[in-house]
């Protein structure tokens, strides 16, 4: 026997964590959700100002996003601000910290997220608005920004729910419209001022910035011009805990033109610009070296629309043989030759969204795809040896009829077909149902969601007519219930959320959390009735009081018309410009030659 | 090819990783560092790569082991140490590497000792160990997904101790890891808190020293740690 027994080993622990936060970390679920740790993490003793950052839902979803990243890599490598975390503590570490008095803390430092300067959530969608105010109230934070003072920090908000900021406004300071890269050094300069108030009003002089009751018009949605020609974050944080994503990420592209006029990100993010290759390229060998990633992925809203897709994924390739190159998004009009080149070594399993089962409804949202495209597309990925497939639909859109979700089932029955022919049973086929949603800024912005009377009877047709051997799952209709009238809310639907999370609603997007009946208790109390957006006025739309999103009500309204008609608007970067409005001020497409 | 043995020790935030956890992120600082690992055969290659002794959740290892494969064309196992240490996630230190060659090591543990603190009545604490050592036999029974299993503890935790400590009282003890299985820390740690009437709930659990069989010739981890990374 050869022991490898030191002669005198004393203890190598040392005092990483405050005693009362080991002490929690002993007695909860998943203690690594709270102690950070990650690859590149940074970390800036004394640097100032001090900037919270939040995902308002638990760690591993965070963790993931890739908003976030880019603010922290932004904020710490290139101002003199320290950039901290914090996700939203899952349920038994919030009780914990209740009963022992222990306020929210950063990954950072283990210090109080109350005593920084600003604190900025990334605001996903509308069924983590309550884990905000759970956040707030776990650091002794005052929910009410109108209840804040000196030693509070400003509370900021961003990210793709501002397009109605209305259901949040009283519990933030600020909100930040549009995307924010090129607006950080201005932001933390406006914290350099003396006092609370001064701030806030540096802060409204940043373009961008929506303060409730203080800003006189809506804030103009920003759009980073220099995305093309500024590199990618490189040095991301890397979970040492399993989170939801593993692997790096390029995002290659912003925006998307292809005009689904039922996508809220279509509308928000335009226009296009593209990364060149080369800086693609470089990026993701900087990236695999600095996370130890074996996979990379070309992020963008449609990655086979990028202009340099083919030359980047051979280009990886090619300096790094063993790395696995995936697009998140395959677009079924050009599913079949996007899945052409993959290697044969990477297999697993595609995801194609026809969002709608007849050709008459997928015109009618600008989803102009046809039954050949998509049958070509379900071949493309049996031949092409995938395993998997899922189809990705909505119910609910404006216009369907039963007939148009009994297309659905034809369509899934199609896939079925192909797959026992192609892939002799070994391919795993199964169909995602949402209910769909009316945003703002869209246009069906105006259109009424559907009601859950309707979802639940189109449910149940499709769960008669779908083959046996396709696996369907729906989303919740209570939950798009509760979406639905969070993302059209007017000044006071904020009383909704206060309500419903004093009643207890937390983590609403996680099924095991979401508890329909505390919504309708809070509906009833603070007379909101769920469902129903707030268009008491066409004239000016509650949303755009605070927001300007670039597209113009004349686009939204012609689209909305067009397609009640059926009639296809062709994407701008192929063909005629739509005049949506996005464009001119300096703010262009910018996609390759 | 050849068989690397690579001692580390994990705290901080990386004591909170689950055992998975700690393997991903010990795989995933080779391949920050540049050292590659060599995967298995077969339709889905995996990095060879295993860690001996799972540590539980929330316990600092001080000299924690990682057997790893990895191509013979690599620089020699002092750079890669530098390389593996300036790659390492906070909390995850990589303190020796021990070139086993090309028989794959199979190291087994043999004893590990622990520590940790237990809040609570410190007299009843230590009444509970005094009680400990004078029972012949304590039986208690593990229910698993693998099924309903009765173990002796005086079997497997030797050289149980209490002093007083900060916060509480620390326990120490040692487990030995025989053929038929091992007990775990927690199960003798709920034995005394049981008996002693305390919360079964423990602060910085450590387990400092592990024996181990089959292991080859080599700087032992403690001349690893004697190098500052």
């Amino acid at each position: 026997m050869n022991a490898l027994v030191p002669g005198s080993l004393d203890s190598c622990s040392e005092d990483w964590f405050p005693d009362e936060v080991a002490r929690l970390l002993a007695r909860v679920t998943r203690p690594g959700r709270y102690t950070g740790g990650e690859f590149n993490l940074r970390l800036k003793p004394g640097a100032s100002p001090r900037i919270v950052l939040s995902y308002p839902d638990v760690y591993e979803i965070g963790i993931s996003n890739p908003g976030l990243q880019i603010l922290y890599a932004h904020l710490n490598d290139a101002t003199p601000a320290a950039a901290e975390r914090a996700y939203c503590p899952w349920p038994d570490m919030a009780a914990l910290m209740r009963a022992r008095d222990v306020p929210l803390w950063t990954l950072e430092t283990m210090e109080p997220v109350a005593g920084c300067d600003l604190w900025g959530f990334t605001l996903p969608h509308e069924l983590t608005y309550t884990n905000v105010l759970e956040m707030l109230d776990l650091a002794d934070v005052p929910l009410h920004a109108a209840g804040r003072g000196e030693g509070d920090p400003i509370v900021l908000g961003g990210g793709p729910a501002v397009a109605d900021p209305w259901p949040l406004a009283p519990f933030f300071d600020a909100f930040f419209i549009g995307e924010v890269e090129h607006r950080l050094d201005e932001i933390v300069e406006a914290l350099a001022a003396p006092s609370r108030a001064v701030r806030l009003q540096a802060l409204a002089a940043v373009p961008g910035m929506w303060l409730p009751g203080l800003s006189e018009g809506p804030a103009q949605r920003q759009v980073f011009t220099a995305f093309s020609s500024t590199p990618p974050v490189l040095r991301p944080l890397v979970p040492v805990l399993e989170a939801v994503h593993d692997r790096a990420i390029v995002e290659v592209m912003r925006g998307c033109t292809a005009g689904c006029r039922f996508c809220q990100a279509g509308m928000w993010y335009r226009p296009v610009r593209e990364r060149p290759v080369e800086l693609v390229v470089a990026a993701a060998e900087q990236l695999l070296g600095e996370t130890g990633c074996d996979e990379v992925s070309l992020l963008s809203l449609s990655s086979c629309d990028y202009s340099g897709v083919q030359e980047a994924l051979t280009s990886i390739r090619a300096l790094r043989p063993g790395v696995r190159v995936s697009l998140p998004s395959l677009r079924i009009d050009s599913a079949a030759e996007s899945l052409g080149r993959f290697a044969a070594d990477q297999r697993g399993s595609v995801t194609l969204a026809p969002e709608a089962g007849t050709q008459e409804l997928r015109d009618a949202i600008n989803k102009g795809v046809d039954d050949a495209q998509f049958e070509e597309a379900v071949r493309a990925t049996f031949a092409g040896g995938f395993t998997g497939l899922k189809l990705y639909f909505m119910i609910g859109l404006p216009g369907e009829t039963d007939a148009d979700v009994a297309g659905i089932a034809r369509m899934a029955g199609t896939a079925a077909r192909l797959a026992k022919q192609i892939a002799r049973g070994r391919a795993r086929l199964s169909v995602a149902v949402s209910s769909y949603v009316p945003k703002a800024h869209t246009p069906f912005q105006l259109e009424p969601f559907a009601g859950a009377a309707v979802l639940r009877h189109r449910q149940q047709l499709l769960r008669d007519a779908m083959p046996r051997n396709v696996r369907v799952s729906f989303h919740d209709v209570a939950a798009s219930l509760v979406e639905a009238t969070l993302a059209r809310g007017g000044p006071g639907s904020h009383r909704l959320v206060e309500e419903a999370w004093r009643r207890g609603a937390r983590f609403d997007g996680w099924s095991e959390h979401f508890h329909f009946p505390l919504w309708e208790g809070a509906a009833a109390a603070a007379g909101i009735e769920l469902g129903a957006a707030d268009l008491h006025s066409e004239k000016t739309l509650p949303w755009e009081s605070a927001v300007a999103a670039g597209v113009t009500r004349a686009f939204l309204s012609e689209e909305r018309a067009r397609g009640a008609r059926g009639e296809l608007t062709e994407d701008c970067r192929d063909g005629r410009c739509a005049t949506c409005g996005v464009c001119g001020g300096g703010v262009e497409m910018d996609v390759l030659p | 090819m050849s068989w690397w043995l690579l001692t580390f020790s994990r705290g901080g935030p990386a004591a909170y990783l689950s055992h998975l956890d700690t393997a991903r992120a010990v795989q995933r600082t080779f391949a920050r560092a540049g050292v590659p690992i060599a995967l298995s055969q077969g339709m889905r290659p995996k990095p060879r790569i295993s860690l001996p002794l799972p540590l539980p959740v929330g316990a600092v290892g001080c000299e924690e082991l990682a057997v790893v494969e990895v191509p013979d064309d690599l620089p020699g196992p002092a750079a890669a140490l530098r390389e593996l240490r300036a790659s390492a996630p906070p909390g995850l230190t990589p303190l020796s590497i021990v070139v086993s060659g090309e028989q794959h090591p199979r190291p087994q543990a043999r004893e590990a000792s622990y520590a940790c603190v237990l809040e609570g009545d410190a007299g009843a604490v230590r009444a509970a160990v005094e009680r400990y050592a004078t029972e012949v036999s304590v039986v208690r029974e593990r229910q698993s997904p693998k099924g309903r299993r009765t173990l002796d503890l005086k079997e497997y935790v030797v050289h149980a101790a209490a002093e007083p400590a900060p916060g509480g009282t620390r326990l120490s003890f040692a487990i030995r890891y025989r053929d038929d299985g091992a007990a775990r820390p927690q199960e003798f740690i709920d034995l005394i808190a049981t008996w002693a009437g305390v919360e079964p709930v423990m602060c910085g659990l450590e387990r400092r020293r592990v024996t181990w069989k089959g292991m080859p010739p080599g700087p032992s981890p403690a001349a690893g740690r004697s190098v500052s990374p």
